[in-house]
């Protein structure tokens, strides 16, 4: 009886062996899929889209942004059509625009270097604060919620980033009804028809409310075409840094600038951060997928920690087999944002750096910058009247 | 000159046949010479320091073999009767004028750089029985054979395939008979469509097969980075070498004869360059250029380092523009 109850206690520590192994056998696996199809994603709609990589112009720029340099930002169109200006320090223009559901986390803080790179290398930039969006699609309960996350939490983290506020205007949708004129005079030039089309409307079974529409086809052309009305210089090259979900309304607003007269607009494609829960892009609706750059400290600690990662539940298999930084919440953090890349994918794909230390690290760089950034708001936010744009727009409504 | 040195010149080669493989054609051929050959059309824009590459090149050749003890003969090309094929008919005594005008300047190069160079333009053979009988030949191949017309066809650019069609594609037919009886021809990348014909032609009928070799595109000067990344493509073709005015860039190329050498000194100070090997480098091209201008100047046989000394990071860019904008003016343009 002995011996057959010792044989059973073998059995049941090899069973329990075998599916610990299984598990994180598994785990990566899966991991290394994850992988193929993030990977692939981009590829495909890069050739979906008829995009060009952005490679090109990482050989070419004497100086390009961190953000084209790690491949976040992947893929282009008609970049072209900016260059000789960026170069030649003529006048152009780069709009980069968003929700203000919630403060700034640092996936906005990765498009806004993209575009305070921009505004070093000579261009003009516009950011509109949609609150009104936030309002039509839920994300808030009323456009003075939005309005008040715009003025206390959105505007102030975007001028402690460094922008020029010679070169920089930033206005609330809400609070610039010249902005709704000049969606009049675009959608004069869209069809309904073409603007379900490209938004896919009618899909939702509740359907979208009208404001919604007049919105996507009117308003968010406006933001993409106000730095080529007569007001702001007058037609000249611009650019739109977006996600790839954003491409619709790049066509459109290339569509529309034909029929205006003015250039149509460039874009560049930008990959999404991962959030921290692994489960999709950083998100606002997700408060613990992204870090807020007015999170507290303790806060970023405790995100951090908790994070999902591209590493193995077993130490010992991550360091023979390393992990998978592509996607891995922290390693983008990391990379995207602080270290140099290509170091921290060597180290962590090797297994030569495991989560622990990893996140350590991380903890360590997403502390320093968000203290710094937090002393910047209090000076930031007495500098708001200087970036708001309020010059009023006339030139569509003289003859 | 070590011909092995000369055919690795980094950034003067693009594609070259082996050592091995030119000596034994030049063996093959002897007691008869190798004939090494290069043709070009040209604009009424000037002559460009492009142009010199080439006559340099195939001149240092020549002399390369000659020191192996193997006969050598490089003949430049001035296609005067294919220049003027494509300029309106009230044009063409003038475009005959700027093809002796372009043989006199070979001539002078010559003079200058002690080359050698064998000088013929078009017009001296396109009517002799020779040719035209070389020519019928040629056209009577490709018409019988679907896929050799097709190559003919792909040697113009699309928008002009109408145009060539009704002119029965003359211009590319002579091009192919002028070449198909050489051993080595020297030119840009994009030649390779006329060679290509000219050796499945001569393959056909048991002949010995033309050799291309191909030296780096030609680049304007003077353009900073948005230019080069706007031109996709601009890294494998360059713009025409012997035309100062393609792509309406003359104001980007050196003109021998023309351009100020203080105002190409500018132009090379706010050139693109990129420590990238792949990617153009106008100043280091034309830095090649003077240095070869200088060891023929000098009857110096040193093998040309520049691109090396650049990538290897024993010149920076400033020194090399520098060194570039003085010795293209002391080995190039004072010289004419």
């Amino acid at each position: 009886m002995k011996l057959i109850s010792c044989q059973n206690s073998n059995m049941k520590e090899q069973n329990q062996q075998s599916t610990i192994t299984e598990i994180v056998e598994r785990d990566y696996k899966e991991k290394l899929d994850k992988r193929k199809k993030e990977i692939s994603y981009y590829q495909e709609k890069t050739e979906e889209l008829g995009l060009k990589s952005t490679k090109r112009f990482t050989e070419y720029h004497p100086d390009p942004s961190k953000s084209m340099l790690t491949g976040v930002t992947f893929a282009h169109r008609d970049l072209e059509s900016v260059v000789e200006s960026m170069a030649n320090r003529q006048p152009w223009a780069v709009i980069s625009g968003l929700n203000p559901s919630g403060p700034l986390h640092f996936g906005h803080k990765q498009i806004f270097e993209e575009v305070l790179w921009m505004q070093k290398q000579g261009a003009e930039v516009f950011i509109p604060v949609t609150n009104d969006e936030s309002y039509l699609v839920g994300k808030v309960k009323s456009l003075s919620e939005s309005r008040k996350t715009a003025y206390e939490k959105v505007i102030p983290s975007i001028i402690a980033m460094g922008f020029s506020p010679e070169k920089t205007h930033i206005f609330v949708n809400s609070d610039y009804p010249d902005l709704y004129n000049l969606a009049i005079d675009i959608s004069k030039h869209l069809t309904l028809n073409k603007v379900y089309k490209v938004f896919g409307f009618g899909e939702n079974e509740e359907g979208e409310n009208p404001g919604t529409i007049f919105y996507r086809g009117g308003v968010q052309l406006a933001q993409i075409l106000l730095p080529q009305y007569e007001e702001f210089g007058g037609k000249k090259p611009s650019i739109v840094p977006v996600g790839i979900d954003q491409y619709p309304y790049i066509l459109l607003a290339r569509d529309a600038a034909l029929k205006k007269g003015f250039v149509p607009p460039a874009a560049t494609f930008v990959k999404f951060e991962e959030g921290l829960d692994g489960k999709g892009k950083m998100s606002a609706s997700r408060p613990n997928s992204a870090i807020f750059l007015t999170d507290d400290l303790e806060n970023v600690k405790r995100k951090i920690k908790s994070a999902y990662t591209g590493g193995s539940p077993s130490a010992t298999f991550q360091k023979e087999h390393g992990g998978v930084p592509e996607i891995c919440p922290i390693y983008q953090l990391r990379a995207y944002h602080f270290t140099n890349n290509n170091e921290l994918k060597e180290q962590c794909s090797t297994g030569n750096i495991l989560c622990g230390e990893c996140k350590k690290q991380a903890v360590e760089e997403v502390s320093e910058y968000i203290t710094e950034h937090q002393t910047k708001l209090s000076i930031a936010k007495t500098k708001i009247n200087d970036y708001l744009l309020k010059k009023p727009i006339k030139s569509i409504l003289t003859e | 000159m070590n011909i092995e040195r000369l055919l690795s010149t980094n950034g003067l080669i693009k594609q070259a046949p082996t050592t091995d493989v030119i000596l034994s054609r030049a063996d093959k051929v002897s007691p008869n010479p190798i004939k090494l050959f290069y043709g070009e059309t040209y604009d009424d824009k000037g002559h460009t320091i492009d142009s010199l590459k080439y006559y340099l090149f195939v001149s240092n050749l020549a002399t390369s073999l000659q020191e192996t003890g193997r006969l050598s003969e490089a003949t430049i090309l001035v296609a005067d009767t294919a220049t003027c094929r494509n300029v309106g008919p009230e044009n063409q005594n003038y475009y005959m004028v700027l093809g002796e005008e372009r043989a006199n300047f070979v001539r002078k190069v010559n003079e200058v750089y002690r080359t050698g160079l064998h000088v013929v333009k078009m017009s001296e053979y396109i009517n002799s029985p020779d040719f035209l009988n070389e020519r019928d030949k040629t056209i009577e191949q490709c018409k019988a054979n679907p896929e050799l017309m097709e190559a003919v066809k792909r040697t113009v650019p699309e928008s002009k395939v109408d145009v060539e069609h009704e002119k029965g594609f003359l211009y590319s037919f002579d091009e192919i008979a002028t070449i198909i009886n050489l051993d080595i021809k020297v030119g840009p990348p994009r030649e390779d469509l006329y060679d290509n014909v000219a050796r499945t032609i001569a393959q056909n009928v048991n002949k010995k097969q033309v050799m291309s070799l191909f030296l780096t595109p030609s680049f304007p000067i003077g353009m900073n980075w948005s230019y080069f990344f706007a031109n996709e493509g601009i890294e494998d073709h360059g713009i025409t070498a012997y035309k100062a005015g393609s792509k309406r860039l003359q104001k980007n190329r050196i003109i021998i004869e023309r351009s100020n050498p203080d105002y190409i000194k500018e132009l090379i100070n706010n050139s693109f360059i990129s420590p990238n090997r792949a990617l153009p480098n106008p100043v280091l091209d034309i830095g090649i250029i003077s240095e070869m201008a200088k060891n023929r100047l000098e009857n110096n046989e040193a093998p040309v380092t520049l691109a090396d000394d650049f990538y290897e990071g024993r010149i920076s860019e400033k020194k090399l523009k520098e060194k570039v904008g003085t010795e293209v003016e002391t080995y190039i343009l004072s010289k004419f």
